[in-house]
């Protein structure tokens, strides 16, 4: 088992007042919650300083901490000491799901876990919801998909030992889903305690990034690129879309930048029922890399020919 | 096993029950204008999917960090701008890549 040194996880001395205890758990906090920080760990470090923090600043759990600190070998490994009595022994609510470490469950026992949060003895009988990611590829939002999903939750077994399953299940993507939208799967959850009801799941919808198209609302954008004469003269083009190729006309004179809507050929949305977002086509005028005497002589001729000033507002200033 | 369970719109006793929350804290956050459920009043309320979630980031935050309930409103709806920020930000810089690209 693993030692866990609270004082240094909280970044403070081993003979730290309460209030600089309070201060230094308060900082963390908020440096790591889950829905505050983008720290990739940061649920672990929560917890880990919450369960450092209901330690150090409960009075009677820190003189038992500081006894058993004492044992702690210099590898970071843990001895408990002679006549240790895990506090596993004491009280055992397996229901309630424990967050907290093998460490702290074998000092303190699960019933350890202090709340003043109102709701916990409920809690203890409902399953925990579960919230995972879906990565939707774009072309799956236009129409109605079916998705199977895996994911793993922990079972109670007969005699009170936790394992995990992976379950599997299938799932209808309603068509025109959107980022970060969450669909609900009742009962689907952490299984709930004796006479509790089972948690749910929750799919967390993520648009997988397409190599072609970016998503700005429910319209899709596509660069276009173009050779000088395309741009100059106009051109038709074979251009992809979510559901297939399309012809499109570039008009005569096109410039960089330029926006051209194609109506209806962007995302799905929910409401009106049939409803489509636009395509938008951003063109880019695009250089050949390589040039060769003649193709120089013709751009010359162009130079010559074309009075043209791109930097015109430079010369008023 | 084809599941046909999802759900999008509940109503308030369902949200106190899925939340496992007590009334009196759903109340709080609607009251805080946290989220805005349809319907005129309690019992005529009707909460999507993303408002429960938002509750019980709501919850989260007023049990884990001890701010007040103003203070989770006005928390949310900044993480709520810093979200749509990255996101903005995370798309215009794809859409400037593929435009420098060449």
């Amino acid at each position: 088992m693993e030692f866990k040194d609270y004082y240094k996880i909280l970044g403070v001395e081993a003979n730290a007042d309460k209030k600089a205890i309070k201060v230094a758990y308060r900082k963390l906090a908020r440096k790591y919650h889950p829905d505050v920080s983008e720290h990739k760990d940061a649920e672990e470090k929560f917890k880990e300083v919450t369960e450092a923090y209901e330690v150090l600043y409960d009075e009677k759990k820190r003189a038992e901490y500081d006894e058993v600190r004492q044992y702690c070998s210099n590898d970071g490994g843990f001895r408990p000491p002679p006549g240790w009595r895990p506090g596993a022994d004491r009280q055992e609510d397996f229901s309630a799901g424990s967050d907290f470490s093998d460490f702290f469950s074998s000092m303190f026992g699960q019933a350890g876990q202090q709340s003043d949060f109102g709701s916990r003895r409920r809690q203890a009988s409902k399953g925990r919801d579960i919230e995972t990611d879906l990565p939707i590829f774009l072309e799956d939002t236009l129409s109605v998909e079916s998705k199977t999903i895996s994911y793993t939750i922990p079972q109670y077994t007969a005699d009170g030992r936790v394992t995990e399953i992976t379950k599997s299940l299938s799932v209808k993507i309603p068509a025109g889903v959107e980022a970060g939208e969450r669909i609900r799967l009742k009962g689907q959850g952490e299984p709930g305690g004796p006479n509790g009801i089972d948690g749910d799941l929750y799919l967390r919808i993520r648009l997988v990034p397409h190599p072609l198209f970016d998503v700005e609302g429910h319209n899709l954008i596509i660069t276009v690129p173009l050779a000088p004469w395309e741009a100059a003269l106009g051109s038709k083009l074979a251009m992809p879309t979510l559901d297939g190729k399309i012809t499109m006309s570039i008009p005569p004179n096109s410039q960089t930048g330029q926006r051209l809507r194609i109506r209806g050929k962007g995302l799905v949305k929910k409401l009106p029922v049939g409803e489509r977002g636009d395509l938008f086509a951003v063109l880019k005028v695009v250089m050949p890399k390589t040039t060769n005497d003649d193709i120089k002589k013709k751009w010359q001729e162009l130079a010559d020919q074309a009075a043209f000033d791109p930097r015109s507002e430079w010369s008023d200033k | 096993m084809m599941n046909n369970t999802q759900l999008y719109i509940m109503k308030f006793d369902e949200l106190c029950r899925v939340a496992d929350l007590p009334e009196h804290f759903v109340l709080e956050i609607v009251e805080q204008g946290i989220i805005e459920p349809e319907g005129d009043s309690p019992d005529q309320w009707v909460f999507t999917t993303h408002m429960v979630s938002i509750t019980k980031k709501a919850v989260r935050l007023h049990r884990d960090l001890d701010i007040d309930w103003p203070g989770i409103a006005l928390a949310i709806s900044l993480l709520d701008d810093l979200e749509q920020l990255r996101a903005e930000n995370h798309q215009l810089k794809q859409r400037l890549n593929r435009f420098t690209a060449y």
